[in-house]
């Protein structure tokens, strides 16, 4: 018999369709895999064992139950021969920022740790209706507020399944490390600043982020909410088309969802970049950062394995018949993280007003003289340093007296970035892009608690995905081999509003040309032999 | 961080920690502080950016055009079937109101 | 000496407007008779994910009161987040638009009657806003036992929020202010305007200063105010205090008041809201509205003439008295009523005016109806009104009639007919019995015709008892004299 888990989701819900598995056999198998690689879920005030380190920790929340029952009506739907959807029998996990009834929806912080969802995300809804089977919500930064997962409220936080001394990647950590490790097929993530595409290159998986508006925020509990997006990873550029074919559309219950119909992400899929302009850009192959010590600010360029894994790339679109634009001018690049900290922590901080102790999650347990102090204590208590730290950055950069020097300003700054893409692709400009190909991030995935604590560095690890997020571009992240000491580099893909299609198209033509390469038979050591 | 001029005021960060209604200990001020004049250090960088009088604001990346625009909502009454769903999540509940400590005030002479 | 002082004061307010549906989310707007927290979804409650989506409605009846404002309508304005704990604010903020409001500057000409003048002439005090803007409202809380308890089936209710400047001078002003409003909601139908139900409610900006300055000194903000006698009597109270404090060298302080209806005091609120920041952004969550040419056009087909329009029209092209033309106006059902009325009718258009304000609205009062219910349609009451004139029925009798048309639904003219109330003027008829009367009555004959001619009256009332009072009084007599020579 094939090893389940290690099937793609098209191939899962194909075979399902033609009655040659159940749901439920593929759950089953899926819940094996689970229970050797993943070792006890993140939990509250748990003391670290010396196991941890030996499994990926993936899970805040196990739904067993729900998808049993899942898989059982697909099955039921099967047997009857109805339509079982696009997903039929495809297991999957979500990211704990969304709220699924029934569920605890925790945002991987300890002010929601005892909040059950009263209603589903949009997206994930989706999901369940295309006959999805959801595993259980997964780990990440708390509210999604880093790029490693480590912040999380619910420890052990996940580890890479490459190396499990090294980060997942984050904030969609959870997400990525499951995917990657076999525990469900696809993962619903989201990404504000690159919380998708990072933690899919730290993992060699398939990530995408779709233009802003694409897919529903309905349900998505909210961090930049200008910036957030939902969004597929999975193990290849073809499931991670299915999953947005899913979860793509108009939503009612979302008035920043676009109406622009749907495409068919899978229907011209491998028809090849013959034609395609994509381009380079040197402000993508260095990144700038202020230097801890000394505060000045310090270019520096991309290490070579990552920087030669996009020439590679490159080279390999150019011999498909792509032309390649070299020496795009993106100048604004490296003003998406000032820009980043600036206006998410804005939208962050008033996000998190709600968490107040009055109507849902945490409540201080001690005694309260009124009710700001029991609003200050439950805030106090409820919420990690990360989020604390961007609430108080977003109220200083918002306050009247700073609101133009730094909000205004960045809103601004925010339309120049927009601007370099824009010019990109436009189609009467000097490039005419029809994609930008870039690293993903500047290095592969670094050790746990190498960066955890700075959150400066930790939001610099974000550089070259933030500026779609601030654009409102579409990007993928797609694996592109793996560096010398054995972690997965990705390539970064971005298009114009709204070419999803286009992107899937570009990536999957890289992936067929790879396809019988070596690194492609690769695989996380802690499944050798499965 | 070494650069002064580029940090916020224990009085302002107070009353931000004030404004956020955050109970916080020494230490975890102290890092809170730190981390912020940190990064308020990499937002400086904005301050040097020449932008254009007229260049307008981004707020949302897209541009949604009449194609893309998700229509108003008609004003038509669907009732939530499960408030009391809703309700079981507050920490304190009773005769259906939710409960919380008093807020004082003071009457005029 | 004492100095003299004059009040300066604003009135900021909260209208309800009456929508089926909530602002963002699709619960009722309207859950005055509902248990406490049952009118609610996750999308009111604040629940974390979730978000608003605008109600068409309110952008139009918050685009209507706009332009019935004068005011000037904006093709594009924002929403904004307005960030501050409050129990009764699950989001933490209140979804609100700050400095690209849907209207912006706009006033009212606001009649102050001569009741209202000091100097008991009357005069017209005009009301300037500054913005208008459309925002959602917070739940409620009550107080008991040192324990607050939420209520969030308001939260998200539609409101419009109105500023004025600070143009009113006394308490008596703001009250008149309010009560033009709560008109001009009601006239427009955009909300029931009930401060007892909070459909409408007023903060108070309250200040005072030597009568003739400019300077515009500190102000007090007064709260919690639910009836336009209550915001009267606040106002009235603040300034007799601000009076006293200043009189005896104290500073004014920025305080905002809470009205304590019950027990006629105001109360400061301990908190420190008045130095908040409400770190105003653009709300991520919705997109900018756009309010189209085409669109607008369409709001403003629904716009009608305003009740002081109106008002003045009256009084200039159709010379009624102020005190007709407001209560006419009172309400736009009346007012077109009475327009109706006197487009069917050719006689003195007073005369509808005293009907209406003497007869037809106590019935209509008593029978608990709006005019456009009554089966005493305008044409009927013309109708009525002309049979007087013609001298078909007397005025007794057409007072008569009215319950009669309004159970029966029966025109007047039927009425008169069926019920036999048309005065008898045919000369045949009346002669008969006048013949009879005379005949009848020797010695009264006698001695009119031996001078006492003042006994007229009593055969014309012989007459009238026997045709039940419907023959036509000159003609009656003209024919008693013939008979009596």
């Amino acid at each position: 018999m094939t090893n389940l888990v290690n099937c793609s989701a098209l191939e899962l819900a194909e075979m399902v369709r033609a009655r040659q598995i159940s749901a439920e056999e593929i759950l089953d198998e899926t819940l094996t895999r689970i229970v050797e690689v993943d070792g006890r879920p993140g939990a509250l005030d748990t003391a670290p064992a010396v196991d941890d380190e030996k499994k990926v920790h993936a899970f805040i929340t196990h739904t067993e139950e729900l998808a049993r029952s899942q898989a059982q009506e697909v099955d039921a739907k099967i047997a009857k021969g109805e339509d079982a959807g696009l997903l039929a029998g495809v297991p999957f996990t979500v990211k704990d920022i969304f709220c699924v009834r029934g569920t605890p929806s925790t945002a991987a912080s300890r002010i929601l740790a005892n909040f059950t969802a009263p209603y589903t995300a949009t997206p994930v809804e989706r999901l369940i209706a295309a006959g999805g089977v959801m595993l259980g919500k997964v780990n990440l930064d708390e509210f999604t507020y880093g790029s490693s997962s480590e912040s999380s409220a619910f420890q052990p936080s996940p580890r890479n399944p490459w190396d499990l001394s090294k980060v997942p990647g984050g904030s969609s950590g959870g997400s990525a490390a499951a995917v990657a490790a076999g525990e469900g097929a696809l993962s619903l993530g989201t990404d504000t600043a690159g919380s998708i595409r990072q933690p899919a290159a730290f993992c060699g998986v398939v990530g995408m982020k779709p233009t802003y508006g694409r897919v529903s925020r309905y349900g998505l509990i909210a961090f930049g909410s200008s910036l957030d997006c939902p969004g597929p990873i999975a193990r290849n550029v073809r499931d991670a088309a299915l999953m947005l074919q899913v979860i793509a559309g108009a939503d009612r219950a979302d008035a920043t969802a676009a109406t622009q119909a749907v495409p068919d992400y899978l229907r011209e899929i491998e028809r090849g970049v013959k034609g395609m302009r994509i381009g380079l850009s040197p402000d993508y192959f260095r990144i700038t950062f202020p230097d801890p010590q000394s505060g000045e600010y310090v270019e520096q360029a991309l290490p070579a394995h990552m920087q030669e894994a996009v020439w590679k790339a490159a080279e390999l679109y150019r011999s498909m018949g792509a032309e390649i634009i070299e020496n795009v001018p993106m100048p604004n690049t490296r003003f998406g993280i000032p820009v980043y900290f600036v206006i998410s922590r804005v939208e962050a901080a008033s996000n998190l007003h709600r968490f107040d102790g009055v109507k849902y999650g945490y409540r201080t347990k001690q005694a309260v003289a009124d009710l700001n102090e029991m609003y200050r204590r439950s805030r106090g208590e409820g919420f990690g340093p990360q989020p604390k730290l961007r609430i108080l950055m977003g109220m200083y950069v918002s306050a009247a007296q700073y609101s133009e020097q730094y909000y205004q300003r960045a809103l601004k700054v925010r339309t120049l970035i927009r601007h370099d893409f824009e010019n990109a692709f436009d189609p009467q400009g000097p490039y005419r892009l029809d994609a930008l190909l870039t690293p993903t991030t500047p290095t592969t995935a670094f050790g746990m608690a190498d960066v955890y604590g700075d959150s400066v560095m930790m939001q610099y690890a974000d550089q070259l995905t933030v500026p779609a997020n601030h654009a409102g571009v579409p990007g993928i992240s797609i694996p592109a081999g793996f560096s010398s000491d054995g972690l997965p580099i990705g390539i970064q893909l971005l298009g114009p509003d709204f070419s999803e299609a286009q992107l899937l198209r570009v990536a999957r033509a890289y992936e067929m040309a790879t396809e019988k390469e070596e690194w492609r038979e690769k695989k996380p050591s802690l499944l050798e032999g499965k | 961080m070494k650069n002064t001029e580029n940090s916020i005021p224990r009085d302002v960060f107070d009353h931000l920690v004030d404004l956020a209604a955050f109970a916080l200990g020494e230490d975890e001020k102290n890092y809170l502080h730190d981390q912020m004049n940190h990064q308020l250090n990499a937002i400086q960088e904005l301050e040097a950016i020449p932008l254009p009088d007229d260049l307008p604001t981004t707020t949302h990346g897209v541009e949604y055009g009449d194609d893309g625009k998700p229509a108003l909502r008609n004003d038509e009454w669907v009732a939530c079937t499960n408030t009391q769903e809703i309700l079981t999540q507050a920490p304190e509940l009773q005769d259906g109101y939710i409960v919380v400590p008093d807020i004082p005030t003071k009457e005029l002479e | 000496m004492s100095v003299e002082y004059e009040a300066v004061i604003g009135l900021e307010t909260h209208i309800q407007l009456n929508t089926t549906t909530k602002i963002f989310c699709s619960c009722k707007a309207d859950s005055w008779d509902d248990a406490p927290n049952s009118n609610i979804c996750p999308v009111c409650t604040g629940l974390p994910g979730v978000l608003p989506v605008l109600n068409r409605k309110v952008v139009e009846k918050a685009v209507l009161l706009a332009a019935a404002m004068h005011a000037e309508i904006q093709v594009l304005s924002f929403f904004d987040r307005k960030n501050y704990f409050y129990p009764d604010l699950p989001k933490g903020y209140q979804i609100s638009q700050y400095d690209h409001s849907l209207a912006r500057r706009g006033y009212l000409e606001l009649p102050i009657p001569a009741s209202a003048d000091p100097n008991g002439k009357g005069y017209v005090r005009a009301v300037h806003i500054h913005k208008l803007h459309i925002e959602e409202d917070a739940g409620k809380t009550k107080k008991e036992r040192n324990r607050r308890y939420v209520d969030f089936n308001r939260c998200g209710v539609p409101l419009v929020e109105m500023v004025t400047e600070p143009d009113l001078r006394t308490a008596e002003e703001a009250g008149q202010y309010l009560i033009r409003l709560r008109q001009l909601l009601r006239w427009l139908g955009i909300s029931e305007g009930d401060m007892e139900k909070g459909n409408l409610r007023c903060d108070a900006n309250v200040s005072i200063r030597e009568k003739g300055s400019s300077v515009l000194n500190t102000k007090t903000e007064i709260k919690n105010v639910n009836s336009i006698d209550a915001v009267k009597d606040a106002i009235q109270k603040e300034i007799e205090r601000q009076i006293r404090e200043v009189e005896k060298g104290h500073a004014i302080k920025p305080w905002t008041l809470d009205w304590d209806d019950n027990a006629g005091v105001l109360r400061m609120m301990r908190s420190k809201e008045t130095e908040a920041d409400y770190r105003y952004f653009h709300e991520p969550d919705l997109l900018p509205l756009e309010i189209s040419a085409e669109w607008q056009a369409d709001i403003l087909e629904g716009l009608p003439e305003l009740p002081l329009e109106r008002r003045a029209r009256f009084m200039r092209d159709l010379q009624i008295p102020e005190y007709d033309a407001d209560i006419l106006t009172a309400d736009h059902d009346l007012a077109d009523y009475f327009e109706r009325t006197i487009g069917l009718y050719k006689g003195d258009v007073k005369k509808i005016s005293n009907w209406l304000m003497n007869d037809v609205l106590r019935m209509r009062n008593e029978w608990g109806m709006s005019m456009s219910e009554m089966k005493l349609t305008p044409a009927y009451l013309a109708e009525l009104v002309q049979l007087v004139d013609e001298g078909k029925i007397n005025i007794t009798t057409a007072k008569n009639l009215l319950p009669k048309i309004q159970e029966s639904g029966k025109n007047p003219r039927t009425l008169v007919e069926e019920l036999g109330l048309a005065v008898v003027s045919d000369d045949a008829a009346i002669r008969a019995i006048c013949a009879k009367v005379v005949a009848q009555n020797p010695v009264e004959v006698k001695s009119y015709r031996e001078g006492k001619e003042t006994l007229i009256g009593w055969f014309v009332g012989q007459v009238m008892r026997e045709l039940r009072g419907k023959a036509d009084p000159k003609l009656t007599q003209q024919i008693l004299k013939e008979l009596l020579k």
